[in-house]
């Protein structure tokens, strides 16, 4: 029994010994997430300077580029800071798939790596690595999401115990481990005490005996140790600061409760009144994208330094995802409309051989010229980093379900054994 | 304005709002809240004397930029009842434009209301009554006689399509069909909001509005209300909703408002007045929808009395399934406690016959089955058709003929001489190592012995006593109704003398309307029910809810059911059987519908063959597509996404554990798959229209020579009941066998007797011993011989109701919808209304993480539901719920934010209202531990509780202090939409609503602060008791 979600200990390790697969020695995931969909030629695929007036429109790049620390690779103005960390970063630029008509199919796509089925519904890459590789720390979940829940980063068939626990705001902490203002310590020990004879009469080993066990592990876990994790005022404020805004934040939240032994954190990136839109920048949304990419900027570089100084770059893989990514073209008013078939996800940290860019698109970034990373693939390469078999099975019940659909880790990016 | 008898000159809008709403000026106010051709009068802007340049009151016609009737229509006064509205909804003549017809229209239905406010129709039922769309745009005409007093009156109109209030022959007032579609609106605009009177309802979202001063003599006036509601949006179509289509009006010199009705009692136009004129239309509309639902089944009850009698002929010409004698000794309320008696003291039999032998067949020959012969004889694609599972099959032998076991004849059972064989085509195990010399000889002893092998491991066979009175009513409420027995249902039930008092509140519960919505929950799970509020996307289904809701509400026989979910008629977006034919985004709908169809009515399982076929199941991938070709009514081509191409089957060497028989691009006919449950031609005389591949197939799975269906429903009910099925799992019983094949069979026809009223199997097993029966705490797993019952984990729908019930806090979210304003294609969102149980929620679908999206009260009841097990989004049909403990439960139910407001003595909470019962303690400690656990507090928690409540009790009292008072203006609370939701201040608004929920509803004043906090913790520890989470 493990009445606690994470209490699963190191998670079904199984696959790990026979493993044939390019095997990474990352312990952790942060997986950043630009819902909306990154404009990959604004960003990390820059190309010619294009132009959005209605006057003189031309398909191209909305802001110049700049060179980074990796010679040849080059990214938009606005991430000029972490162009000083392109040789810890690969920024994938060759992913694609064949969705783009809606933001929650994609986002689906995405975070599970398979289309829809009907008949299964997958788990997500976080819940995948919960199960799998469980938390570092017992007491710790293995997966706590910073952004708001839905069904594409659930845990499928694996069930709730593979789920994540969640949190909207960093000041608030997850519902459910935070005890509201009202409730003081005295107060905790009056419910205690009044619990106690409630929980008298329940016999062990009895599934009330499992609920009660789970309960106290709750009750525990609301706690001050458990949600100092939350408590930034525990960093410097130079390390506060170095992270920037709200977002940066809940970069810096993930990189404590990381170090707590959570797994894997996902972080959205969702602070759509900076520009209107958000990453979906059609229309006017463009207008005010360049706040959005240096926020994101801001937030990555110093979560990348952050990891760095602490020690824990090269056990933690940082990944940034997003639905897909936009046309270079410009529509009526400006902004950009959707493009699945090549867009950027990236990849930092992790102990992977990185290489500042993967992938090469044509001209106008809309075409892959050179190795493509289906979902898939891409999905593999993250597992694979985290040491797990992308090529093992997980249990539907009694069904076994390939742990992705036929990707394979992209080898170039694995260290060498 | 402090006198209500002020004169009307002296309450001009221009005063009110210059006063009320500094931040909009009367000039800004009179151009309505969007685009409106409001008719308003002209006012002063500063609040002047008014009424001295107000224009000349009669007539005021409104600025028609439309092209409009100029004529009043043609009401006959003769057709109006008096004291009733004739409610006239018209199909025909109305233009796909956004425009007023240039006639008009003529009724196509009739009905009648009482007032003229409206916010839903009747719905419209065809087919055997299930809901179905009426044209859009539709026309409403409401017409009636009011009777309204002289004077110079306030006349309000507001609604979501565009409409127009006619007073004796003369439009008074319009307002405009809907704005376009807009992301961005600014939030701000709501200030321009009407406000007309300190009591005045401001407009909910989503309505346009406009007034006007009208001089009226004393007397009978015609009002005719005309609304287009639906109407073009683009290429597509508004929802055809009303939101508040109101026509109010203030009479002079007052400043409240009134609904027009052509009734005597008065319906004040506030927002407590609309509230409970809206709760009682409801339920109104509610019988008269039945009622309608009612006439149009009977359009059909010619034919199904035709089922009926086929159903009793064919009862009578098969075998009937003896009720066995009850052992002795054996307690008995019905037969189902002889089935299971039976069971029982056979098995006692069977233990102490295996004791007579050397060897024990569970610990010594079961591994070596196991081991050696399992991996080829199981399931349905066993060798040889021979499945090693049980002592029957084993009996029974080979499809050849060839004898396996023989008791006491070890050279007689192919079993043991298979294994000595030396003939290499002969000997088992076929390939891999022989039986070792010791394997064999316990074989050959354990069938000289007589091959004893008890049906199951040794269990206990010891029956437990009936359960207390307390625990049963706890039980049994929460089995029907899906929510714990209220303070009065304890009561009446304590004090009914009556020896049938259990039978009679089983009655009574099943006769309940909320036993509806405890099977809400199940049939969403097992029918995959998926609507999604924004953009279908994720393998979405229409809102078939509402289908399921009426279903269950009129108790509809299974079979009938059954048939209108495969006919899949009616509305598609709102509720009918036709939103289940709908699978967004998936390559073949049909075939995941088939899989759904095949697990929940005949406990065939198929998920495999949608692609392939599986190695565990018998059913191939034809089968499903077979099935799906029926329900599509149409031939289907096999897509390559459906299927698993033949160098991936092969890659890695080894032999695929799959097969693929069936070649994408082949075409599959609609043919019945399941012939071995049923012939295809019983469809031929059972059908309603043979012709119909849907009507033949709901006509297969539902006759009465299909034995299939009738058992698997009765097992899914026994399942829900007893905690375990009589086959496990119960959407696959190629998995499974059944402990009590007997019972099955019995409950079955009895199913099919009762002419598939699931109340009735539902009353058998209520009323029987064995459901009764005292629980043992310290089980894990439910016996299968049913001895005793154990606290089963409730569901997430019935923790969550039944919190609310228990503690009578008022289940208060958001509307289910990011349109409330509905200015979205009826295609792109839906509105799943205000939802009242559990599982009238949904996943929040917040996938663009944008927080002006939230929705965060549903979010935090989600958040528990989905912590037990419940699914905000139903991609896959689900039987069995993931009821494993996890910390999640247990933390946010003590700490999240609905443990949170349940836990908080505010002003609305049952307990609040008890905690200020004058009362000894004594007294107030059992009624909490009623209320909430359905059961008296035992000496020690008695002891415990008085002392954390004792000190203070006598002072508990407390007056508030007096409210200060509001410097605020008065002000619509601002709503964030689709529509605006991409405007900055949106993200504000909702981050407010979001720390408002987290913060929950002001405590009451009415307790003293100290005794308040230990009565709230007395409250959060009866409701965090692991026992709530259980039956007893």
């Amino acid at each position: 029994m493990a009445p606690l979600a994470w209490r699963l200990g190191l998670g079904n390790q199984s696959g790990l010994a026979q493993a044939t697969f390019p095997k990474g020695k990352a312990e952790h995931c942060i997986f950043i997430w630009l819902g909306g969909g990154m404009s990959q030629i604004d960003t990390f695929d820059p190309k010619d300077l294009g132009d959005n007036r209605s006057s003189s429109k031309k398909a191209g790049s909305f802001y110049p580029s700049i060179e980074t620390a990796v010679p040849g690779v080059r990214v938009c103005e606005h991430l000029k800071h972490t162009a000083k960390w392109m040789e810890q970063v690969t920024a994938v630029r060759s992913v694609t798939h064949k969705v783009i008509d809606e933001h929650a199919f994609a986002t689906n796509l995405v975070h599970t790596g398979r289309m829809i089925s009907g008949n299964v519904v997958y788990p997500s890459i976080g819940s995948i690595i919960a199960h799998e590789r469980g938390a570092a720390d017992p007491s710790v979940p293995a997966y706590i999401l910073v952004g708001y829940p839905n069904v594409s980063r659930g845990p499928g068939f694996l069930g709730t115990k593979d789920g994540y626990i969640y949190l909207v705001d960093t000041k608030t902490g997850p519902n459910g481990f935070t005890r509201p203002a009202d409730v003081t310590e005295e107060r905790i020990q009056r419910r205690k005490k009044l619990l106690e004879p409630l929980q008298a009469e329940i016999p062990p080993k009895s599934g009330l005996a499992d609920y009660e066990e789970a309960q106290k592990e709750a009750l525990r876990l609301a706690g001050p140790k458990f949600m100092r994790h939350f408590n930034l005022e525990e960093e410097s404020s130079t390390t506060r600061e170095s992270y920037g805004g709200e977002f940066g934040q809940r970069c810096l939240t993930a990189r404590r409760l990381v170090q707590a032994g959570v797994r894997f954190v996902e972080v959205s990136h969702n602070l759509n009144f900076l520009n209107g839109s958000g990453w979906d920048i059609h229309n006017e949304g463009i207008r005010n994208q360049h706040l959005l990419i240096q926020e994101l900027d801001t937030a990555l570089a110093g979560l990348i330094a952050d990891l760095k100084r602490t020690g824990m770059l090269d056990k933690t893989l940082v990944v940034v995802g997003t639905e897909f990514g936009r046309p270079a073209e410009f529509d009526g008013k400006g902004g950009r409309g959707h493009q699945g078939t090549a867009f950027s996800m990236v990849l930092a940290g992790g102990g992977l051989r990185h290489c500042g860019a993967y992938g090469t698109t044509d001209e106008l970034s809309k075409k892959i010229v050179e190795k493509p990373v289906t979902l898939p693939d891409f999905h593999a390469t993250v597992l694979a980093a985290l040491g797990i078999d992308p090529k093992k099975d997980l249990m539907d019940g009694s069904r076994p379900v390939p742990i992705t659909q036929d990707g394979t880790p992209i080898a170039d990016l694995m260290p060498q054994a | 304005m402090k006198s209500p008898t002020i004169r009307l000159s002296q309450i001009t809008p221009a005063l009110l709002l210059a006063s009320i709403l500094p931040l909009a000026t009367a000039a800004t106010l009179q151009k309505g809240a969007e685009p409106s051709t409001n008719p308003t009068p002209t006012n002063d802007a500063a609040g002047n004397d008014v009424a001295s340049t107000l224009p000349p009151p009669q007539p005021l016609l409104p600025k028609l930029t439309e092209p409009k009737v100029s004529s009043a229509p043609p009401v006959d006064r003769a057709t109006l009842s008096p004291g009733k509205i004739r409610l006239e909804l018209c199909f025909k003549g109305l233009s796909e434009k956004n425009t007023w017809p240039t006639t008009h229209p003529v009724a196509d239905e009739v009905h009648e209301a009482a007032a003229f406010g409206f916010f839903e129709l009747p719905h419209l039922y065809v087919d055997t009554g299930v809901r179905a769309d009426r044209p859009n745009p539709l026309f409403v005409r409401a017409s009636a006689i009011v009777n309204i007093p002289a004077g110079r009156h306030r006349f309000l109109l507001r609604g979501r399509g565009a409409s127009c209030l006619f007073v004796d022959g003369k439009p008074i007032l319009t307002t405009p069909f809907p704005p376009p579609e807009s992301d961005n609106r600014p939030v701000t605009v709501q200030n321009q909001f009407l406000d007309l009177g300190p009591t005045f309802r401001f407009a909910p979202p989503g309505n346009r509005e406009s007034w006007c001063e009208v001089e009226i003599e004393s007397g009978e006036h015609l009002v005719i209300l005309e609304t287009i509601i639906g109407g073009v949006r683009g290429k597509g179509h508004n929802r055809p909703e009303l939101g508040e289509t109101v026509a109010a009006f203030s009479p002079e010199g007052s400043y409240d408002w009134k609904i027009l009705t052509p009734e005597k009692t008065e319906i004040p136009y506030t927002d407590a007045g609309w509230e409970k004129y809206r709760e009682q239309t409801e339920n109104e509309l509610a019988a008269s929808n039945a009622k309608h639902r009612a006439e149009a089944r009977n359009q059909s009850s010619e034919y199904w009395a035709r089922r009926r009698k086929h159903a009793t002929e064919w009862l009578s010409s098969t075998k009937e399934e003896p009720v066995p004698a009850l052992p002795p000794n054996t307690p008995s309320l019905n037969p189902i406690d002889h089935f299971i008696g039976a069971k029982i003291a056979a098995f006692a039999s069977q233990l102490s016959e295996a004791k007579s032998g050397s060897i024990d067949f569970y610990t010594q020959i079961q591994p070596i089955l196991e081991a050696r012969c399992r991996d080829c004889h199981q399931g349905g694609k066993a060798k040889g058709g021979l499945r090693l599972d049980n002592l029957a099959t084993l009996l029974k032998g080979a499809k050849s003929g060839e004898p396996v076991l023989v008791p006491s004849a070890p050279e007689k059972s192919g079993l043991f001489t298979r294994t000595k064989s030396t003939d290499p085509d002969e000997v088992m195990p076929p390939k891999g190592d022989r039986l070792t010399p010791k394997e064999s000889a316990l074989l050959e002893t354990w069938i000289k012995e007589g091959a004893h092998w008890p049906e199951f491991p040794p269990l206990p066979t010891e029956y437990t006593a009936l359960c207390s009175d307390l625990e049963f009513l706890r039980r049994v409420t929460l089995d029907t109704v899906g929510v714990v027995p209220t303070p009065a249902e304890i009561e009446a039930f304590q004090k009914d003398t009556n020896p049938n008092r259990r039978a009679k509140v089983v009655d009574r519960l099943l006769a309940d309307p909320r036993s509806a919505d405890h099977w809400m929950g199940y049939w969403q799970d097992v029918l995959a029910e998926n609507p999604n509020i924004l953009n279908p996307t994720l393998n979405n289904s229409g809102p078939f809810r509402w289908w399921i809701q009426e279903s269950l509400l009129d108790q509809k026989p299974l079979d009938l059911m059954v048939t209108e979910l495969i006919r899949m008629k009616g509305s598609e977006r709102f509720g009918g059987p036709a939103g289940f034919g709908v699978a967004s985004q998936n390559d073949v709908p049909m075939a995941a519908k088939g899989t759904i169809v095949s697990a929940a009515f005949l406990g065939v399982e198929m998920k495999c063959a949608r692609c392939h076929d599986a190695p565990a199941h018998s059913y191939k991938q034809e089968q499903l597509f077979q099935l799906a070709a029926q329900l599509g009514a149409q031939p289907i081509k096999v897509p390559s996404t459906s299927s698993v191409p033949m160098d991936k089957l092969h890659s890695g060497g080894r032999k695929p554990l799959i097969e693929v028989t069936l070649k994408p691009d082949t075409l599959v006919q609609p043919t019945w798959p399941f012939s071995d449950f049923v012939k295809d031609n019983v469809a031929d005389s059972v059908a309603e229209q043979p012709e119909d591949p849907r009507d033949r197939l709901a006509s297969l799975i539902t006759a009465p020579e299909n034995e299939r269906f009738a058992q698997v429903m009765v097992n899914r009910i026994w399942a829900r009941l007893m905690g375990r099925g009589i086959v496990e799992p119960v959407a696959d019983w190629e998995r499974g066998t059944p402990t009590h094949p007997e019972l099955l069979r019995w409950l079955g026809r009895e199913l099919v007797r009762s002419g598939y009223q699931t109340t009735h199997i539902t009353k058998l097993i209520l009323n029987s011993h064995a459901y009764q029966r005292a629980s043992i705490k310290a089980r894990r797993e439910v016996n299968p011989l049913y001895t005793t019952p154990i606290p089963r984990r409730l569901t997430a729908e019935q923790i969550v109701d039944s919190l609310f019930t228990a503690t009578e806090k008022p289940f208060r979210t958001e509307e289910a919808s990011l349109d409330i304003d509905g200015i979205r294609d009826l295609s792109t969102s839906i509105s799943l209304g205000q939802p009242r149980k559990a599982w009238m929620l949904t996943s929040t679908s917040n996938e663009r993480d944008r927080p002006s999206l939230s929705l965060p009260r549903i979010q935090a009841v989600t958040d528990v539901l989905s912590a037990f097990g419940w699914r905000g989004s139903r991609q896959d049909p689900s039987s069995i719920r993931d009821h494993a403990p996890n910390s999640l439960q247990p933390a946010v139910l003590s700490n999240g934010i609905m443990g949170t407001w349940l836990t908080t003595l505010t002003d609305d909470h049952g307990i609040t209202a008890l905690a200020l019962k004058k009362q000894p303690l004594n007294q107030l400690l059992d009624s909490l531990f009623l209320k909430l656990l359905t059961r008296l507090p035992s000496d020690v928690e008695r002891k415990t509780y008085t002392e954390v409540l004792a000190p203070g009790y006598e002072d508990r009292f407390s007056s508030p202090k007096p409210a200060a008072t509001p410097v605020e203006p008065r002000r619509p609370a601002y709503y964030v939409s689709w529509s605006n939701h991409l405007d900055p201040d949106a993200t504000i608004v909702r981050q407010k609503q979001e720390a408002e929920a987290r913060k929950g509803d002001p405590v009451t004043p009415w307790l003293e602060t100290s005794w308040r906090l230990r009565l709230e913790d007395v409250v959060w520890t009866l409701l965090n008791a692991p026992e709530f989470v259980f039956t007893p």
